[in-house]
């Protein structure tokens, strides 16, 4: 019968299928990087993603720059700066003799005009440069002068940000973003970096080679392949397969747990940059007064929570400022303290709030923009707040399209937000939400006086133990008035075969590839 | 006593016996299915009662442990009963299944009945969106209809009435264009009986018999829907036990092979399903044969 | 010949306003969505101003009906515009997601064929027995099943406890589509560049989805094969071949099956809306980067261009399926008139 036929032969078709291949040996100046996020536009004018910039990082170079690992800036295409008096000059002395792949000479012009792009094209991170700088100006051939609109003292952290790199005027296009690098003149990402792209498949792999061209240390590995994975499972397999050599970004918790135990990879974590935190619309009833916003801060339980929702992954935060942070400061845990029922219900009282007359609110978070687990947050924090006993939550949801909308219309009274920050400052753990303009741009609407004088001094001050006193004095009031609560901040995972060694991570999310090699 | 035990008994159980002999398979079938659905109600009416935790209490047992002791299908994340949440997410989908079949068989026969009776431009009209709408896959719509809406017990039952208005508009106006051509409805309408009357007393009545089989059959794919819709992450806040929710956050520890969080919902869900299909199948069968095939 | 022609293109100009309906269903129920595409796309750092800049940009400040006359005016030139979240033409982002929907599609159908009419001629010829109640049984339990339950069981069985298939995506991590990529349908491509490796990996990838959706649907597909080989099997036909003394199995599997395979194929025309719906959510289930994770994804983000032009695509792939079967049994058919 033909049928059988068909089916026979489809049969053995699939059993072909199954027969095992034999897989490639690795190669040891190869190593292969797994990772569930994506890369979003090859141009720093539009990128705005940690996993994009984290290739600019590698590929690219700032005028300033973090070492692997570390959180302090050191000389990167500049050798050295100057601060005018007024504090709203920044004059950078380039390195010199330094040369793009084509033979573009690196100099104060390159720099002007890929700042001027940054600012005429307007893409998503420009705001980041336009806020602050008013022009930049050639000095000299290698000298080159930023005119800021105000004096900002952490000025250094944002020229290391990815919107300031100086780009080859040759390569780049000036008034068109680029989403692929082959749209750029000779197809590849090539910059003054460690790395250049050798091969760029969007979604699927993407390799970097050793710039031979570049000025400062060698990396310690031949060629960098970031494969791309469309879900955590399939990673988490492919590692415990052998099929990847590390692991970064996002594993799902459980998987985190039994990698954690596995013999066959070890892991490497750090603290991030990330921070997750309670927000009160500080304008209307109820949250305008700050006895409530203390109250419900005190019913926050850290560990627990963090317990049930990430199995014990991540770390209980005390404070805006991460840890890792210089400033940082564990305000929290001493005032209103973690957990404190009693202290709720102290506060509460006072304002004739009690267990028959509770204290009734809405709870908003967003269920896809922070991952899966947020509905677990919702749910275990509304526990936490009810079992105090003098409130009553509703928690509700909006997708982010919807959430966004919701805190301009100042719909939301108690939600949920994460934070990675723009530039590694504490400003910009701070003002961002309790300064008047930011804080109506997160839907907060905290807004006083004394508080905003003290955010300009703060960024207006280049002495660095002078703002420490002021952060941490500011990080002492938020106990007081809170604006936002904070919650947790994210750990940092990377898990790895056992042969790879170098792997160094820091809260800046500046992963630099070069250190990394494998002991095979 | 008149009656002893066993005769009490033996009168029931003979009238089973006979209408299997009667109807056969068919009437196993939706004994079968009556028995679930019946069960399930039951289960959701008598919720705290049957389960042993509340469903929300996170202090229920340990974290992740696998069903055994006193936790017959394992604990969540959260350390949460998930046969509690079992139960209790019974009401969930019972709720929403039944009310939004109701919802769309109420709107579907009334436009079917006065669309097909009136006829003219606005039935044409009519009934083309509503070809459109029935052709089309009715999750898709949902989907959009539930973003729409926004999460809540109402907004998802009306996202899942909507795409079954046109089932019950079809079947309406078919026959309602049947009937009116039948020489006793003619007759009536000589004698004077106004289009109510009409509608009311001789229309209707035809047409609502068929409708109780769509109707237990489409409460079957309704509870898909609402499932397919939670598991998606769409139509209900976390603050409802529901297990197609349930469904979808047991998915994240698939890896570390903790069947229970996935099997136990899915297969309320299945088991649900089957009871309210095996009864309207078995119905379709004993009151109208003919009626599946068309 | 000619009447057939005239009935073709009649029931092709019928499709049209269908597709219209839809497209305007869909369009008003995005507009009344609460949200819009440029506070998803921002993200929570860009300040207001920058915000009602892109609003203005896209278009979403002008009154609905403008931006719905606009929108039908561009799709009769074949213009679904371009994603308003990512500088991308929508039709460029469905070129890439249709081929995957298809494979998953066709496969799962394949799977459905040849388990339902199987086991529906295995039924309807051993009709009245414990095998025949059995099968039907089948029927019924499958059809109950969740899709995308059904996918995470055989998840947990194959893919995790067993380490036997793939689990998710269209191919593993050390093949890469570009290399292939030609048609996108990934099965052809393989073939076309003779990549062997690579192939056998797009098979392997294809077995969990498409059995997943293959099953679910083949319990429909029982019921129907075995109802119409009821039918043709107390044909008169049946009867002289039997008493001719043709074998028994080549009688059903053969004649009775061919002549009962024309009412099954209308009837999966029928289906075609079940399949598309199974389809989205195999795709979700095993992360296959299709037209149901697209339509998912930008209805997160509100996305209004590619989500209508999803709608269309589907409005279309079910238009133009029901055609086909519609063609077919006028063709074979000759009672049909046209």
């Amino acid at each position: 019968m033909r049928v059988s036929k068909v089916i026979a032969l489809c049969l053995v078709a699939v059993s072909l299928a199954f027969i095992p291949t034999t897989g490639q040996a690795a190669k040891k100046d190869t190593i292969v990087y797994g990772t569930t996020e994506k890369v979003s536009d090859m141009d720093t004018a539009k990128a705005y993603d940690f996993h994009t910039w984290e290739i600019f990082y590698n590929v690219y170079q700032g005028l300033l720059r973090y070492p692997a690992g570390r959180t302090d800036l050191v000389p990167g295409l500049a050798e050295s700066y100057s601060i005018s008096k007024d504090g709203r000059e920044y004059t950078f002395r380039l390195r010199k003799g330094l040369k793009f792949t084509d033979g573009t000479a690196f100099d104060a012009n390159v720099v002007k005009w890929s700042i001027d792009r940054v600012m005429a094209l307007k893409g998503d991170p420009a705001w980041l440069v336009t806020d602050f700088v008013e022009k930049v100006e050639v000095v000299g051939p290698l000298s080159v002068k930023f005119v800021l609109k105000n004096p900002v003292s952490y000025f250094p952290s944002l020229v290391a940000s990815v919107p300031y790199y100086p780009l080859n005027p040759n390569v780049y296009p000036k008034d068109r973003l680029v989403r692929d690098p082959s749209e750029l003149k000779g197809g590849n990402m090539i910059g003054l970096g460690p790395y250049k792209v050798v091969s760029f498949k969007r979604d699927e792999e993407v390799v970097l080679e050793a710039n031979p061209l570049f000025y400062g240390e060698k990396p310690k590995n031949k060629r960098i392949v970031i494969r791309y994975f469309a879900d955590a499972t399939t990673m988490r397999l492919a590692l415990e397969k052998g099929e990847i050599d590390f692991a970064f970004k996002q594993l799902n918790p459980a998987d985190i747990r039994d990698l954690m135990k596995s013999p066959r990879v070890k892991a490497i974590t750090g603290q991030g940059p990330y921070i997750r935190y309670l927000c009160f619309r500080c304008t209307g009833k109820p949250f305008d007064d700050k006895v409530l916003r203390q109250a419900v801060s005190a019913a926050i339980s850290r560990k627990p929570l963090l317990d049930k929702v990430y199995l014990g992954q991540n770390e209980a935060l005390y404070s805006m400022v991460p840890k890792g942070m210089w400033s940082h400061d564990d305000s929290f845990k001493v005032y209103p303290g973690d957990g404190n029922v009693k202290l709720v219900k102290k506060l509460l009282k006072s304002k004739g709030y009690d267990e028959k007359n509770k204290l009734a609110f809405e709870l908003w978070y967003t269920p896809s923009h922070y991952g899966d687990t947020e509905v677990d947050l919702a749910a275990v924090l509304k526990q936490q707040l009810e079992a105090t006993g003098v409130m009553k939550v509703e928690v509700k949801s909006a997708e982010w399209a919807t959430y966004r909308d919701n805190w301009t219309n100042k719909v939301m009274p108690v939600f949920l937000l994460g934070w990675y920050p723009d530039y590694i400052d504490p400003d910009n753990y701070t003002a961002a939400f309790a300064g008047t303009e930011g804080s109506r741009g997160m839907g907060i609407f905290f807004s006083d006086r004394t508080w905003d004088e003290l955010f300009t001094q703060a960024q207006k001050e280049t002495d660095t133990k002078k703002r420490t006193a002021l952060y941490q004095k500011i990080q002492k009031m938020w106990t007081i008035e809170a604006p936002t609560a904070p919650i947790f901040q994210g750990s940092l995972f990377v898990f790895a075969k056992k042969d790879i060694q170098g792997i160094m991570l820091s809260p800046t999310l500046q992963f630099n590839y070069g250190p990394i090699y494998s002991t095979e | 006593m008149k009656y002893s035990m066993a005769q009490g008994l033996s009168c029931p159980v003979r009238f089973f016996a006979r209408m299997g002999r009667r109807y056969g398979v068919e009437w196993w079938i939706l004994c079968f299915g009556a028995a679930v659905v019946l069960a399930i109600i039951l289960m959701a009416l008598l919720s705290p009662l049957v389960a042993p935790f509340d469903p929300y209490s996170q202090e229920a047992g340990p974290q992740l442990a696998a069903p055994g002791g006193p936790h017959l299908m394992g604990t969540d994340n959260l350390r949460r009963d998930v046969w509690s949440r079992i139960v209790f997410g019974s009401q969930t989908i019972l709720k929403v299944s039944v009310l939004a079949a109701v919802i769309s068989s109420f709107f579907g026969i009334f436009l079917g009945l006065v669309s097909g009776y009136a006829g003219g431009l606005a039935d044409r009209i009519l009934s083309l969106v509503m070809d459109a709408v029935y052709v089309f896959p009715g999750l898709i719509l949902a989907i959009a209809l539930a973003a729409m809406f926004g999460p809540g017990v109402l907004n998802i039952t009306f996202a899942v009435a909507v795409i079954y208005i046109p089932t019950y508009f079809r079947l309406v106006r078919g026959q309602t264009l049947a009937i009116k051509q039948e020489l006793y409805v003619e007759a009536a309408r000589a004698l004077g009986a106004s289009s109510l009357t009409i509608l009311g007393r001789y229309i209707f009545p035809n047409v609502i018999a068929t409708t109780v089989v769509v109707f237990t059959l489409n409460v079957a794919d309704a509870i898909m829907i609402e499932a397919a819709l939670t598991y998606l992450g769409l139509g209900l806040p976390p603050s409802i036990v529901d297990w197609g929710m349930d469904l979808a956050m047991g998915k994240k520890y698939l890896p570390s092979g903790m069947w229970w969080l996935i099997t136990f919902p899915g297969m309320m869900i299945s088991v649900l399903a089957l009871g309210f299909t095996m009864l309207g199948e078995g119905l379709a069968e004993i009151l109208n044969p003919r009626l599946l095939e068309r | 010949m000619k009447n057939l022609f005239r009935y073709i293109l009649t029931r092709t100009l019928m499709t049209i306003p269908m597709v219209l309906i839809l497209l305007t269903i869909i369009f008003v129920v995005l507009r009344l969505m609460p949200g819009d595409p440029v506070s998803a796309m921002l993200g929570g750092h860009a300040p207001e101003k920058v915000i009602e800049q892109k609003r203005e940009q896209l278009g979403l400040n002008r009154p609905m009906h403008v931006q719905y006359a606009d929108y039908i005016w561009k799709v009769c030139h074949m213009d679904l515009g371009e994603s308003m979240v990512l500088q991308q033409e929508v039709t460029v982002a469905i070129a890439e997601k249709l081929p995957a929907t298809i494979e998953l599609t066709a496969f799962g159908m394949l799977i459905t064929l040849v388990i339902g009419v199987l086991l529906g001629a295995y039924a309807a010829d051993k009709r009245r027995t414990i095998r025949d109640s059995a099968i039907r049984l089948y029927g019924i339990v499958v059809y109950c099943i969740p899709v995308y339950w059904l996918g995470l069981m055989l998840q947990l069985v194959f893919g995790i406890w067993l380490d036997w298939l793939p689990i998710a995506g269209r191919t593993g991590p050390r093949i890469f589509a570009s290399d292939f990529q030609n048609t996108g349908f990934y099965l052809v491509d393989t073939l076309l560049v003779r990549d062997w490796e690579a192939f056998r990996d797009v098979l392997i990838h294809l077995v969990l989805p498409s059995f997943t959706l293959g099953l679910t649907l083949s319990g429909i597909f029982v019921r129907l094969t075995r109802a119409n080989m009821l039918d043709v099997l107390k044909a008169d036909y049946i009867l002289a071949a039997e008493s001719r003394g043709i074998p028994h199995g080549r009688i059903v599997y053969r004649h009775a099956l061919m002549n009962a395979f024309i009412p099954i194929l209308t009837m999966m025309g029928l289906q075609v809306a079940l399949l598309m719906a199974g389809a989205i959510l195999t795709e979700t289930t095993f992360s296959w980067p299709g037209m149901g994770r697209l339509l998912l994804e930008r209805i997160y983000l509100r996305d209004y261009p590619t989500i209508q032009g999803v709608i269309i695509v589907f409005a279309l792939m079910v238009a133009f399926i029901s055609l086909l079967v519609d063609i077919i049994y006028a063709i074979v058919d000759p009672r049909i008139r046209y």
